[in-house]
């Protein structure tokens, strides 16, 4: 059985995919300044505060301790206990060595806690008390190696302390090896005490070997210990490095404040010399080569010592870093030097520039460029009141329009944030904006160049129309084409000739600045297209022989049904996290380390998923809803033929030319086998989200407007997922809830195919469906290019032959 | 080695091969011929990302 301990509300293991998993410290009156005010004032709220905010920043088990001289340990361990067992989704650990404490507060703990801590002190006598409740209540502990002489320090004496606590906890008391975490004590190495000087390479073997030597425990770590006395900025990257070799050695778990832990991978090569020289004793004067590395290092990119930078420098590296604070001060300073405009064109914009460089080489992540680009507009809009108006003349001008039909807007909101901030004036004139609007705004504003957007294939051919409508009425402008269903050969072999300027395909919103800033130099071309020698792969399912043999599913009933009441919360058991962290959100790992990646998860993405996750449901955000049927059906060569309320309805698949030459229609039984059922849905997250997600763009959040947006997307999927999960289990082809790793790959009975893809790909035949299912009684209407709205909502059919999967046609 | 879609999340494995795209065991992704997609959302292989 895996090693692991459980809240209320979920179970962790101490063994993470990714270790170290994070125990908060911060729950405790020697830890923080706030939880200490907090608890003398019996400010309960406010210390539940520092557990949820530890929790945030990714603290997976939250470490508790209330003893404090004056104070009922007792009485503030029931009621903090109470509290956070209610509140906190993390695990607790009782931070406590008085066995009658912990006696009271472990009945309490609706969960499995970790106690912390059990040592030999006094020769064993609490020991034994602890090991008994640890037994009782099946809770874990943590093991100090401290015995009758006092901690242990050197890697022998630790291991012989490990190996008689193991004794008495495991042979004595019958704890599994598993449930005991052992924390081998580690000391300054910042002091310059001469016997300390080995404290870090001690516990770092200690670690490993007793690791060797007690097969199957674990091990947590106060891992700040090591830089005690040093400076904090220093800390903070000694004991970085001290934490990534205590993993290495073995260390599954520590105790540290998660925010205060830099990714391995961001730390520079010279950095860690420094700190591997001190932590491994490696030259006598290493204490103060750090100390003196760190005291000018410190100055080159802590915010404590931004003094001895120039304003300007200043400047670069908060937009470079996405970084708000303190820009209007540092804006006021810079004004007294330069022209405000000269500030944007000569500091902000190049800035930008370099952030984009970074981006393109794959150094920055898209939400690390959104971050710059929100710091850069919040530059621009302080420098505004000190300008004459904007000097539009001198600036290339661009009109950014989603065509008719299609209210897609996050594509081109993007290009906006990203023209925009460097430097070009945007006129955005919105969604479902017709060939005749484009054309009078262009000719109004005197753009310099026009960019589409759209999200269907729909609205691609929209945008091929709308080319010869602005040559028919002579418009001078290149255009530039972006959206999903584009491609380079349909811009390049369809819509080009169909207008005499430059029409370039822009694969993203840097395509399209690169785009501009060739128009500016007269390199602008349109995009070309030459047959390239690989024709891609249409994958499926090889099988030749179709199954024939099987029945139609049992359904609970025919026609239609609305659900409305379904628990937001359920959705995001229903997530595909990979999709979204590294899809939608564009963290990908890229070049970096595995750790690397690791850390930037734990520290960002997690803790942003968190609070977007708290957010959306405490706020109302989501509000899913479902139309769905089943129907009685024949199908009809590449047909299906449905029977509905509505009346017949004929839904028609393309086949797939090459072998096994796959059709949808295949999968249903034909007149002559007696008919079959077939599943339909349409599902929508609501209204709500896309207010959401406009708010957050007009008020300048473009990094959480992404952020959002993506979530929204994946959530869609979830409850689609979902659903589908539910039908399979409605018509008894699923017994129980399955898992969602497997669903990712189609890991289930029969498959579901979404109108517009390329096995089903007539998103037409969402009229006939939206007859059938009526969605527009959850609020679910369809534009003229039969796009859904809201945006986030979508349709399948559901078929349940088991040979049903996934192929392109 | 392992590599994720950011697309969809299939996962391609080495060890699994691709039957989708009749890939026997043991191909490396770097070694995918030009023509293969991701078997479920059809993205190219520069939307995958390394897994471990
Ligand atoms: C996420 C997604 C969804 C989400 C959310 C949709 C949304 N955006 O709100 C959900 C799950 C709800 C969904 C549903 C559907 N989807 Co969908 N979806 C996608 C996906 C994966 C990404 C779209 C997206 O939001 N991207 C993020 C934004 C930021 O990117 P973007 O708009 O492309 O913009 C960037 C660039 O394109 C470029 N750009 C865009 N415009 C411009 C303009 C200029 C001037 C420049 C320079 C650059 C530029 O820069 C932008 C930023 O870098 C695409 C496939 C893909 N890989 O792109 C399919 C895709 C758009 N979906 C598709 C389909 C079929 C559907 C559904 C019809 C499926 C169904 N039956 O339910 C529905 C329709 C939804 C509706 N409302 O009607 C098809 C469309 C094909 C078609 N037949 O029209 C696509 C292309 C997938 C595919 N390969 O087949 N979808």
């Amino acid at each position: 059985m895996k090693a692991s301990v459980a809240s209320l509300y979920q179970s962790v293991e101490f063994h993470q995919e990714i270790p170290p998993l994070l125990i908060g410290e911060r729950c405790n009156p020697n830890g923080s300044k706030a939880f200490k005010e907090a608890l003398l004032a019996e400010d309960w709220d406010a210390c539940l505060k520092v557990a949820l905010d530890q929790e945030a920043r990714g603290a997976q088990v939250l470490d508790l301790c209330v003893a404090y001289a004056g104070r009922d340990e007792v009485a503030d361990m029931l009621q903090l206990t109470k509290l956070c067992a209610g509140s906190c989704k993390a695990p607790l650990m009782f931070d406590s060595t008085s066995p009658d404490t912990l006696e009271l507060v472990l009945p309490l703990y609706p969960g499995r806690a970790i106690i912390n801590s059990i040592n030999l002190e006094d020769g064993g006598a609490n020991l034994d008390r602890i090991c008994r409740l640890a037994k009782k209540y099946g809770a874990a502990v943590v093991a100090l190696t401290i015995n009758v002489e006092g901690m242990a320090l050197t890697c022998d004496k630790k291991l012989a302390v490990a190996k008689d606590i193991y004794d008495l906890a495991v042979n004595k008391h019958g704890l599994r090896p598993q449930d005991i975490l052992f924390d081998l004590l580690t000391f300054t190495v910042g002091s310059g005490d001469e016997t300390m000087r080995d404290a870090a390479i001690e516990t770092l073997n200690a670690i490993k070997l007793v690791k060797q030597e007690l097969p199957g425990v674990g091990f947590t770590l106060g891992i700040s210990n090591i830089s005690f006395g040093l400076r904090p900025a220093a800390r903070k990257v000694l004991n970085s490095i001290f934490l990534h070799e205590a993993v290495e050695a073995g260390l599954n778990t520590a105790i540290v404040d998660a925010a205060k832990v830099l990714p391995y991978a961001t730390i520079s090569e010279e950095d860690r010399k420094i700190c591997f020289d001190l932590l491994f004793n490696r030259h006598p004067e290493a204490l103060m080569a750090f100390i003196d590395y760190f005291e000018q290092a410190v100055e080159q990119d802590d915010s404590e010592s931004e003094e001895s930078f120039s304003s300007e420098e200043l400047l670069r590296q908060k937009i470079l870093k996405g970084d708000k604070e303190g820009l209007d001060d540092l804006l006021t300073t810079l004004r007294g030097r330069w022209q405000p405009l000269d500030i944007i064109n000569n500091l902000l914009v190049p800035a930008m520039r370099e952030v984009g460089e970074l981006f393109g080489r794959g150094d920055l992540l898209l939400p690390f460029v959104l971050q710059s680009a929100e710091a850069m507009k919040q530059s621009v809009v302080l420098l505004e009141p000190y300008m004459e108006k904007l000097a539009d003349d001198g600036r290339t001008s661009v009109l950014l329009a989603t065509v008719a039909g299609d209210v897609h807007d996050i594509g081109k909101n993007l290009v906006d944030i990203i023209l925009s901030n460097n430097g070009y004036k945007v006129h955005n004139i919105g969604i479902k904006v017709s060939a005749e609007e484009i054309i009078a705004k262009a000719k109004e504003l005197q753009v310099d160049v026009i960019g589409l957007s759209g999200l269907l294939v729909k609205s691609a051919l929209l945008m091929k129309d709308n080319l010869s409508q602005f040559q028919a009425v002579g418009l001078t402008q290149p255009v530039l084409l972006g959206g999903a269903a584009l491609t380079t050969k349909f811009v390049a072999v369809d819509c080009a000739p169909n207008y005499q300027q430059p029409v370039a395909y822009c694969a993203d919103a840097f395509a399209g600045l690169k785009a501009i800033r060739d128009f500016e130099t007269g390199k602008l071309l349109s995009t070309q297209w030459e047959e390239s020698s690989v024709a891609k792969n249409r994958p499926g399912p090889q099988q030749e022989v179709l199954d024939r043999s099987f029945s139609p599913p049992v359904v609970p009933f025919v026609g239609r049904k609305l659900v409305t009441d379904i628990d937001a919360e359920k959705l995001f058991s229903y997530l595909n996290e990979a999709a979204l962290f590294r899809g939608r959100w564009g963290y990908r790992r890229g070049k970096m380390s595995k750790e690397g990646y690791a850390e930037l998860t734990i520290n960002t993405v997690q803790p942003l998923f968190q609070r977007l996750k708290d957010q959306s449901l405490n706020e109302g955000w989501l509000q899913p809803k479902v139309t769905y049927g089943y129907f009685d059906c024949v199908s009809q060569g590449d047909s299906l033929l449905i029977n509905s309320d509505s009346g017949e309805k004929v839904f028609s698949f393309p086949r797939q030319t090459n072998a096994p030459g796959l059709c949808i229609a295949d999968y249903l039984r034909n007149a002559e086998e007696g008919g079959d059922k077939v599943g339909f849905f349409v599902v929508t997250l609501g209204h709500q989200l896309a207010e959401k997600t406009k708010q957050l763009y007009e008020s300048d959040s473009y990094h959480d407007y992404l952020m959002l947006h993506g979530l929204g997307v994946e959530l869609t999927d979830a409850l689609a997922e979902y659903w589908h999960e539910k039908m399979r289990v409605e018509m008894g082809i699923q017994q129980v809830r399955g898992d969602m790793c497997a669903y990712v790959a189609q890991g289930y009975q029969g498959s579901r195919y979404g109108f517009g893809y390329p096995s089903c790909p007539d998103l037409g035949a969402h009229g006939s469906l939206f007859e059938m299912l009526q969605p527009e009684e959850i609020g679910v209407t369809l534009t003229e290019s039969f796009e859904m709205v809201p945006e986030m909502s979508t349709s399948a059919i559901i078929v349940h032959h088991p040979q049903a999967k996934y192929f392109a046609v | 080695m392992r590599y994720i879609c950011t697309c969809c999340g299939y996962v391609y494995d080495p060890e699994k091969g691709d039957s989708m795209n009749k890939i026997p065991e043991g191909v490396e992704f770097d070694d995918l011929p030009e023509s293969w997609v991701c078997p479920l959302c059809y993205a190219e292989c520069d939307k995958f990302d390394l897994l471990d």
